[in-house]
């Protein structure tokens, strides 16, 4: 019935606190490993919390190659790595690919803060004229899927989709209808952000981040941590993957977008639950036939409670069959990274037909009443994977992966 | 080929320095109107004597009988604003959009970068606790679209699109493919981007404004040196032409075709980059029309001055239409509104096809001899069934659509 061409994941880059590389982040997902501890970027010392999910010994040096890794900010670095360690995942050569249809596609939530930051800094100290070209050529969020396409020489589709904490998830998605109308047989997609102290500000004053640790769906989860990192996922067109003999971790079959429209920062329910019906009309699948999903599962008392029933809203009774984790309980909160590092999980589950958990989970909530997969891996067969994310803007995405047969 | 299904516009709303109506904006711009004056939202000490095209006496409250506009930031409001229009110019009623979730996709550059440094830099200096949770909200990204889609109960598919100066024309092509694909029967596309500090320090510094001495923007011309900003947004309703049909929409215009490109070569500065890459996103969405170069009648570009993108973008239309093809620009009248600035040529393109008319590129004396168009300083009368509209940004990314008569 469907003649369109059908997308396949065939490579994952991912740069996280808690692994770099498919192989080390799946190894300590698995494992239950944290990657969070205390701010190192920025002082913290006026604030009342001190914790964060920073990638720690991170050297764009390593990745950088075609481009000045010093002409660049970090979450551009950060999305550099994880597209060449994608690409190399892939056993895909960049000098080798076409480059009119090789393409990228990038979500993120803020783009290369670190500019406007520095930027405000010499404001601040009066020192206005020595802000250059560089925070016009190197801060418009636009930049990361530039650079990573100048650093790779890709000419195919190229954007920035910035919605927020679901932007990965957007940018997957758009990059799948990108192999589905012909425009590209490959694409890089994902997403990235850096640790700011804007977006650490933010949250503080929200109240919305967790003194010590992460704790979703938790009767005494606290909160939030901020985080960061990249991932990238290779999508192929299917025939093309097969032909050349790819590994294929998994097909992504379906995704679905809606928005809250009701409040720009507290989630409704209402809309998560048609992004996900929506994923799953456009997969074709039945709530039953559901595997696993990565929830968004922030720690939030609203975002855990509310995402829980939308679940509800959408699976039924199936709910309470279908085992959801969340993986920032390890990450923290990595922004526009987030869905993207968590579709990196899903496909590896689909993969290993192993559910990463959510730990630091102790106390059974009434209202959060799911099966959250606590504290350790799990093994159970995984056909359709879920990936939840929601952001501010009352922007809502899922993307659904099936078990890929030859 | 697969059959699509056909996108029209069924109505459009705008604003920026020369008006708040589509068709008043188009009239201003055939009488060289200019929207430039001394900044008011610019520190005097900073504008450095340039002149910009603000939105003036910008009041969006008073578009509204009820309700409060305060949440929402400049850029919010401009969006809103041309949305609220847009909804009135389609009969996209609000009882409409209860029964039929209705979708919007916004195209920035920046959102709101004033903002975010406002926000920034209140936290640095006053300290965390002084920073607004209110003004966090709209330092996400796509802070406007969810503003927007709150006042508006816009439920549908909720995306923004940042690929800097082509955010808008690329925010319409993922609408009308959104469309064709059967993901929505409905979506609002376009654009917005407010005039700050931050944005025009920045231009500044990296020498992308014109000098204040003598002739401000000269698209085109040999004596061109630089751009001046502005500020606005427009917006359309794209809608799948038989749901468009079904309930009795007036149908302004057809979009034809769709096509990007990215020059993966710019970022490093390369002097004759980016051509190529114009004429490959014409060649896109001419083959997406089924049109040939021959049929259509004129370009609105997007040159604004630039010794560099103008070149750019003048040669690549040369290359894909020929010399001969009428090209006009809005930039010298109503500023480089940046991400919002396809969406505006937009508005000009279609209300050109529809009048017969087509502006004169203000400020052109002399056409530089490398560019080889036929661009003139006279609006001309012109017959056409079909109009291009096309927009190029530094860093490599270009985009064209086709719009066609009813």
């Amino acid at each position: 019935m469907q003649s369109r061409p059908r997308v396949v994941v065939t490579g994952i880059g991912v740069v996280t606190s808690v692994g770099i590389g498919v192989d080390a982040f799946w190894r300590a997902i698995l494992a239950g490993e944290c990657g969070i501890g205390p701010v190192e970027s920025f002082d913290t010392s006026r604030y009342s919390v001190h914790i964060g999910g920073e990638v720690r010994n991170f050297d764009p040096r390593g990745f950088v190659e075609r481009l000045q890794p010093n002409g660049m900010a970090r979450a551009s670095q950060l999305a550099i790595a994880a597209a060449r360690l994608a690409l190399a995942d892939a056993g895909l050569d960049a000098a080798l690919l076409a480059p009119t249809t090789t393409g990228v596609s990038m979500g993120t939530t803020s783009g290369e803060p670190s500019m406007i930051e520095r930027f405000d800094d010499r404001e601040m100290a009066g020192s206005r004229d020595a802000i250059g070209a560089e925070f016009i050529e190197q801060y418009p969020c636009h930049v990361l899927a530039a650079h990573v396409a100048s650093e790779l020489g890709f000419a195919g589709p190229n954007i920035v989709i910035p919605t927020a904490c679901a932007a990965g998830n957007y940018a997957l998605a758009h990059a799948a209808d990108n192999i589905r109308d012909g425009e590209a047989d490959v694409m890089l997609a994902g997403g990235s952000d850096a640790f700011s102290r804007i977006t650490y500000t933010g949250f503080a004053r929200l109240g919305a981040i967790a003194p010590q640790r992460c704790q979703p769906f938790d009767k005494n989860r606290k909160g939030m941590v901020p985080g960061e990192g990249a991932a990238i996922l290779v999508l192929e067109q299917r025939d093309r993957a097969l032909a050349r003999g790819a590994r294929v971790y998994a097909e992504l079959v379906g995704y679905g977008l809606t928005c809250d429209a009701n409040h720009m920062t507290a989630p409704q329910g209402d809309g998560a639950a048609r992004a996900m019906q929506i994923a799953m009309a456009d997969a074709g699948v039945r709530p039953e036939q559901i595997g696993y999903i990565s929830a968004h599962g922030t720690g939030t008392a609203v975002n855990d409670r509310v995402e829980t029933a939308a679940v509800k809203q959408a699976f039924g009774d199936a709910a309470y069959q279908v085992p959801m984790s969340s993986i920032k309980s390890m990450l923290g909160h990595t922004m526009g990274a987030a869905s993207a590092i968590e579709a990196a999980a899903c496909t590896l589950a689909v993969r290993d037909d192993r559910l990463p958990p959510t730990i630091h989970y102790e106390t059974a909530d009434a209202e959060c009443d799911l099966d959250y997969v606590p504290n350790h891996a799990r093994q159970a067969s995984v056909e359709l994977a879920m990936n939840n994310a929601y952001a501010f803007g009352g922007n809502n995405a899922s993307v659904i992966f099936r078990k890929h047969r030859p | 080929m697969t059959s699509r299904r056909p996108v029209v516009v069924t109505g459009a709303g705008a604003i920026c320095a020369l008006g708040d109506r589509p068709a008043a904006i188009h009239s201003a711009l055939c009488d060289g109107t200019s929207g430039f004056a001394t900044p008011t939202i610019i520190p005097a000490d900073a504008s450095g004597g340039a002149v910009v095209a603000e939105v003036p006496g910008f009041n969006a409250q008073s578009y509204f009988a009820s309700g409060n506009v305060r949440p929402l930031d400049r850029t919010g409001r401009l969006a809103l604003v041309a949305v609220e229009r847009t909804l009135q110019s389609s009969d996209w009623t609000l009882q409409r959009r209860a029964a039929t979730p209705l979708g919007l996709i916004l195209g920035t550059m920046f959102c709101s970068v004033r903002t975010i440094g406002e926000f920034d830099r209140r936290a640095q200096q006053a300290g965390p606790e002084y920073a607004s949770p209110l003004d966090f909200s709209n330092t996400v990204l796509n802070a406007a679209a969810g503003q927007v889609a709150i006042w508006e109960k816009l439920r549908g598919i909720n995306t923004t699109v940042s690929t800097g100066a082509v955010s808008s024309l690329d925010a319409m092509g993922y609408a009308a493919r959104m469309i064709r694909g059967g993901r929505a029967d409905a979506l609002l596309a376009g654009g917005a981007e407010e005039l700050c500090y931050e944005s025009f320090h920045g231009a500044r510094q990296a020498g992308r404004l014109a000098p204040p001495d003598g002739h401000a923007v000269r698209p085109f011309d040999s004596a061109r040196a630089g751009t001046a900003l502005g500020e606005g947004a427009a917006f359309f309703a794209f809608e799948a032409e038989a749901a468009a049909r079904a309930r009795g929409a007036t149908i302004v215009a057809r979009v034809a075709g769709c096509g990007s490109a990215y020059d993966p070569n710019c970022k490093s500065a390369n002097p004759g980059c980016g051509s190529g890459a114009v004429a490959a996103a014409i060649e896109r969405a001419l083959k997406d029309a089924e049109l040939a170069g021959a049929d259509v009648g004129f370009v609105v570009a997007s040159a604004g001055g630039s010794p560099t993108l103008d070149q750019r973008e003048g040669v690549g239309i040369a290359a894909a239409l020929g010399a001969h093809i009428p090209v006009t620009t809005i930039k010298s009248l109503l500023g480089d509104t940046l991400g919002a600035s396809g969406a505006l040529q937009a508005i000009c393109a279609i209300e050109s096809l529809r009048t017969g008319r087509l502006p004169g590129v203000a400020g052109l004396s002399r056409l530089d001899p490398a560019i080889a168009i036929d661009a003139t300083a006279e609006t001309r009368a012109i017959q056409a069934r079909h109009a291009l509209v096309t927009a190029v940004a530094p860093e490599g990314n270009c985009a064209a659509i086709l719009f066609s008569l009813a």
